[in-house]
């Protein structure tokens, strides 16, 4: 898998820089993806992870997400149903990060 | 031949260092109320069981588990961290509440007022044996709790493997688990428990040796997992086999001779 499954780009005005992930993430590439996080979390308090485009995460993707989320004020958006969102009430994850649905 | 059943129960060592890790735990997190490991080996039909605890850790891991359900069963059913703000309060689990604890466990009554939030973090340490760390605060868990737990899941993990290790009939297994639940993370684990380093400077060795030695960092990572346990790779028949070459294995040796020369303080 390419850098270009996880791309960063500045946010627009005032709002948070957004990673932008899409396909599947899970151990092989979960590495790649904790750098990208902590890339665009390095220089802002606040950062914005959208998710709407990925096909599938695990536990991986949930680990690497709470531990940027240790650190940062993390925004994540998600598809309005499907396995991201279940994982993310499961994991509780949706109570410490502020979770925008997409249909 | 049936092989001997490795139960982490029946370590005293193992679970002497599982309590060094809870204590450790607790150091890092101010508010606990209640730390358990418990584990769940789902081979040989058993339920869940703690294997060390501080505070109410091991009565409320066991009332959990016993139907009421929790952060603990959910980190075991479903394979991911589980967080609480405020358990009595928390939508997920409504059995999960002030009064049933109360009735389970009135010797703790001044402690389950006290209790908010809590994390639960599992692992896989063989093949279908699954372990969770869990602490209860007096304050609502954030992601922070979350992420302490993940580093201390994977000593544990590795304290397990190692442990089973040394029943030669569970090398088999645990080479499965290996590759299936991703060498890397497994590498790391006994890495930061050789010398005493947490997940991020374990990576940096890994990534740094096949750098220096030349090789893929994953093949590294099963080499090196596999010199530990001492045994050939089994391949399962299933998935792409991950197979280390000579010269892999020889940096995984020079690595893992290189570190374990180095003084450990206690």
């Amino acid at each position: 898998m390419t850098n270009s499954q996880f791309r960063m780009s500045a946010g627009e005005a005032e709002q948070p820089p957004v990673v932008t992930a899409t396909g599947d993430i899970d151990l092989a590439n979960v590495n790649e993806f904790s750098e990208v996080l902590n890339r665009a979390a390095a220089d802002s308090d606040a950062i914005t992870v959208d998710l709407s485009e990925v096909t599938y995460c695990d536990s991986a993707a949930v680990r690497a997400l709470f531990a940027v989320a240790a650190t940062t004020k993390l925004g994540l958006i998600v598809p309005a149903t499907g396995a991201i969102m279940t994982l993310l009430s499961i994991s509780g994850l949706d109570r410490v990060a502020a979770v925008v649905s997409r249909d | 031949m049936a092989p001997p059943h490795f139960q982490p129960h029946q370590h005293p060592q193992l679970v002497a260092l599982m309590h060094r890790i809870l204590e450790r735990m607790q150091l890092d997190q101010l508010d606990a109320l209640g730390m358990a490991i418990t584990v769940h080996d789902k081979r040989h039909d058993e339920q869940p069981s703690v294997i060390a605890s501080l505070g109410i850790g091991a009565d409320f891991a066991a009332a959990q588990l016993s139907g009421i359900g929790g952060p603990v069963p959910d980190a075991f059913a479903y394979q991911v961290p589980v967080l609480s703000l405020d358990l009595w309060t928390d939508d997920r689990w409504s059995e999960l509440t002030l009064a049933a604890m109360r009735d389970r466990a009135p010797q703790h009554e001044s402690i389950w007022e006290q209790v908010h939030g809590a994390a639960a973090v599992p692992g896989v340490w063989a093949d279908d044996a699954t372990v969770v760390v869990c602490c209860t605060l007096s304050q609502p868990a954030s992601a922070a709790t979350v992420a302490s737990l993940i580093s201390y899941e994977q000593l544990v993990s590795a304290a397990l493997i190692t442990t089973a290790a040394e029943n030669a009939s569970a090398i088999a297994d645990i080479i499965t688990v290996l590759q299936s639940r991703g060498a890397i993370e497994q590498a790391k684990g006994a890495l930061m428990g050789l010398v005493r380093c947490d997940a991020e400077h374990a990576w940096r060795m890994l990534r740094r040796a096949s750098q220096e030695f030349n090789v893929k960092l994953r093949e590294l990572a099963v080499a090196l997992v596999e010199h530990i346990s001492g045994a050939p790779a089994e391949q399962p028949d299933t998935g792409t086999p991950i197979t280390p070459d000579e010269r892999t294995r020889e940096a995984a040796r020079l690595m893992w001779a290189a570190l374990s020369e180095a003084p450990l303080t206690e």
